[in-house]
């Protein structure tokens, strides 16, 4: 049972999901509402948790990674394709088949980097190019695997608030059809609109030692979501050399000189996801990147020393 | 006759040839592609019982595909 | 997929990112966790009326069940039924006095009018067929086919199997596919297999037989290609070649002999023998087809068709369909068929006395003839919101054929020597699920 919490003028349900501490920030003042509105949420997250993981063997995930020709339902076809959109539009970079990587890779913060012959062995197994997606059936070659893993949270969050939005509009009491509220799935977050008072939701991002885009500044979400990628506490080290969490699945080895995170507003959750994680691809052009895209970001930096 | 036998060859040779220059249709392109409208043999029994039919009444029949079986009525 | 190395850096893809997150949301809203299940049979049924003015009628049913018995592996059985009364060209030409033939049992007669076309009256037939299709992927991209069908009337069985190959290739733009089949058909006609141009002897005398039964094989390949064209085109193109082998006469039908002397006349005795083909037939096609579906959701089906054989027949066939769509899942569409026919060599309308004795072969089948078939029709067709289909289909065919002026002699220019057709057919057709069923038989049971 999730629980809930009163704050100023608003409810806060919390849940685990996903391996994260999972929020549902709640504009209203009917308390049954926002038990309704949590139990909704953590409901959306866990399903798709469970249809997604990886960590299980009876989702359709796992009926796909055996290679077998697998019928899909539509919800996964729309995943994988979007997955294949996005493998084009990021030339490449952005590849739901790279997971496999992470048999060589663990990122514990050691200096325990795999063997380059290691790594070849297991670049065959990588690419969506190899992937006979062809709506709605799918098959892979023997030893791929997919992981919706770059996808997964964010899509969550952008479900869990259309499920919301859908609830609420549908409530007969005109207050509770108006009713916003905001995802929070461990920092990745999608809102359904303004708060009842026409502002934004004030989002706290760590902005110590980073750079950010000028629409940074002054920022409240009033609508979309934002999202964060990179983690400063997973990387390798070895001779000085930093190497971080974020894999070119065409190379097989960590983009070099990556920012440490990268945080995107952008009109869903889903989309800051993507853009933040195709930023940190980008490596040191990572800024570069976000400021054609022209929506509001954040970037930190490991120390500049690293930076060749 | 030979003239026309040539022509419809070389016809086919090209439209097979011409298949390899075209921009392939993507999955997710293929929303309309996938409709049973839009399938060569949208409806299965209408397309046997007029083969069927005009099997038993005129002097040819095939082309389409093998299989299906005969019938003494021709 | 062709991947380009950018040369210019970071582009702006914000708002194809944007378009492409919106389709991944968008049908999101009732999603259902539920995989797509197969479990379900997939059932055609339809009923077909075809009626030929003063000729044949024919009573056709089909049921149709197909079932995925694995990931994308199909099971298909199709069984159907018709039931054939009235008459048919028994081969022989008007006459300006009535004509009275020898059943092809040998015991009995029957009499035409005089400047009518001779019709066997006897023709009634029921024939049940069965055919099974097992479809399963050989690989990620080939599938292959295996088939075997059966058709049984109480004057001939058929039995064949057929196999074929499908390979995908250009990310599954590209079709190649390979056919094969084979059938055994054996005659089993009343009265006996008629020997080659055996005389039709007056009642009660027996005809010359050359057996009780008799057997042939037809053996078809066809290679073909389906080609994507693009987003709202397909095309398919096919090349196919079979050989028939044995006895591929007509054991009813004949051929009337004339006198020689010119005047158009049947001979005095005997003028009527039956009719002979070579045993061996090889015939080709070319055939062509597109599929187009116009921005306003119409689809347009057209195909065309160019057979020959070393009989001497050449057809060109066109059949055009296009499907109107409406509101609500009604939808409206009309066919046209054009169907030309060129005679085979040995086609005679017929004979002149001693004739049958220095030609092999002839016959004055009206389906080895030169004519021309047209068909106009119109299906009506209505999706119920669920996936089950009921339609209605109405079509009208002519056959008209072109007289042989060296057969018209005499007295008979003033007769029509082809027997010219026109029929019509009527269709109703009704596709569901199995689910369908057992819930509306639960509902009857409520």
């Amino acid at each position: 049972m999730p629980d809930l919490e009163r704050r100023a003028d608003y409810f806060v349900g919390h849940f685990e999901a996903m391996a994260s501490n999972c929020e549902v920030l709640i504009d209203t003042e009917d308390k049954n509402l926002a038990q309704e509105i949590t139990r909704l949420a953590a409901a959306e997250v866990c399903r798709i948790e469970q249809k997604y993981s990886r960590y299980r063997d009876n989702n359709i995930l796992h009926r796909i990674n055996q290679g077998a020709i697998t019928r899909v339902d539509e919800e996964t076809a729309r995943l994988l394709d979007y997955a294949q959109q996005l493998y084009q539009l990021s030339e490449g970079q952005f590849d739901v088949t790279s997971g496999v990587l992470r048999r060589a890779w663990h990122f514990d913060g050691s200096d325990n980097i795999p063997s380059a012959a290691r790594i070849k062995a297991l670049l065959p197994l990588v690419g969506w190019e190899k992937v006979q997606w062809y709506n709605p059936q799918i098959q892979l070659e023997k030893g791929m695997e997919i992981d919706f893993g770059g996808i997964g949270k964010e899509y969550a969050a952008d479900r869990a608030a259309l499920m919301i939005s859908t609830f609420v509009a549908g409530q007969s009491d005109t207050h509770a059809c108006s009713t916003p509220v905001l995802i929070n799935l461990g920092g990745d977050l999608a809102v359904t609109g303004p708060r009842k008072n026409g502002n934004g939701w004030q989002v706290g991002v760590n902005s110590g030692a980073s750079t950010m885009s000028p629409q940074a500044a002054d920022f409240s979400l009033k609508q979309g979501g934002v999202a964060t990628s990179g983690d400063a506490n997973r990387y390798l080290e070895k001779e000085g050399m930093r190497y971080s969490h974020v894999l070119d699945p065409r190379t097989g080895w960590p983009v070099k000189n990556a920012p440490a995170s990268v945080t995107v507003v952008a009109a869903s959750c889903t989309d800051a996801g993507m853009l933040s994680t195709m930023a940190l691809l980008y490596g040191p052009q990572a800024e570069d990147f976000l400021r054609e895209q022209d929506v509001p970001w954040w970037c930190q930096w490991h120390n500049k020393e690293y930076l060749l | 006759m030979s003239m026309i036998k040539t022509f419809l060859f070389s016809a086919f040779i090209s439209l097979v040839l011409s298949a390899c220059s075209l921009e392939p249709v993507q999955p997710w392109d293929r929303d309309l592609l996938a409709q049973q409208k839009m399938q060569l043999v949208a409806d299965p029994l209408e397309i046997y019982l007029d083969e069927h039919t005009y099997f038993s009444k005129e002097g040819s029949s095939g082309g389409q595909s093998v299989g299906g079986g005969g019938c003494g009525c021709n | 997929m062709q991947l380009k190395k950018t040369q210019q850096g970071p582009r702006n893809i914000r708002r194809q990112l944007a378009v492409a997150t919106c389709s991944l949301l968008a049908g999101a809203s009732h999603a259902s966790s539920l995989i797509a299940s197969g479990d379900n049979w997939k059932i055609d049924s339809a009923l077909l009326i075809y009626a030929e003015k003063d000729r044949v009628s024919l009573a056709e049913g089909i049921l149709n069940i197909r079932k995925e018995i694995d990931d994308d592996e199909f099971i298909n059985a199709r069984i159907v039924t018709d039931v054939l009364t009235g008459s048919s060209p028994n081969g022989a030409v008007p006459s300006s006095t009535a004509q009275t033939f020898t059943n092809p049992s040998g015991n009995s007669t029957y009499t035409e009018a005089a400047n009518t076309t001779p019709l066997n009256h006897t023709f009634k037939d029921l024939r049940n067929a069965l055919s099974v299709d097992w479809d399963t992927p050989l690989n990620r991209n080939l599938r292959g086919t295996l088939g075997g069908n059966i058709s049984r009337e109480y004057d001939y069985l058929s039995t064949g199997i057929s196999a074929s190959l499908a390979q995908d290739i250009n990310q599954r733009n590209t079709t190649l596919s390979i056919g094969f089949s084979l059938n055994k058909d054996t005659w089993d006609p009343v009265g006996g297999v008629p020997a080659g141009f055996a005389v039709m002897p007056a009642f009660p005398g027996k005809k010359t037989i050359s057996g009780s039964n008799t057997d042939k094989t037809v053996q078809e390949i066809l290679l073909g290609v389906t080609q994507v064209i693009n987003r709202r085109t397909l095309m398919q193109a096919n090349y196919s070649r079979g050989q028939s082998d044995g006895y591929l006469t007509d054991p009813y039908k004949i051929l009337s002999v004339l006198e020689n002397d010119g005047s158009g006349n049947l001979r005095g005795t005997n003028p009527y023998i039956y009719e002979n083909r070579p045993d061996q037939r090889t015939y080709q096609s070319l055939y062509w087809k597109g599929v187009h579906q116009f921005p306003n959701e119409n689809v347009l089906n057209v195909s065309y068709r160019y057979f020959w054989d070393d009989w001497g027949i050449q057809s060109h066939t066109v059949d055009l369909r296009y499907r109107f769509d409406f509101d609500g899942g009604h939808y409206l569409q009309p066919h046209l068929r054009y169907y030309q026919q060129g005679a085979a060599d040995f086609y005679r309308q017929t004979l002149i006395d001693g004739e049958e004795t220095t030609l092999s072969y002839a016959s004055a089948d009206y389906r080895l003839g030169e004519f021309v078939t047209q068909t106009i029709g119109l299906k009506y067709g209505f999706e119920f919101k669920n996936g089950a289909e009921i339609n209605f289909r109405a079509e009208m065919i002519t056959q008209k054929g072109k007289d042989r002026s060296a057969d018209a002699v005499g007295i008979l220019q003033n007769q029509q020597l082809f027997p010219d057709n026109e029929a019509y057919l009527l269709q109703g057709g009704l596709s569901l699920d199995s689910d369908m069923v057992i819930k509306y038989i639960m509902r009857l049971f409520k």
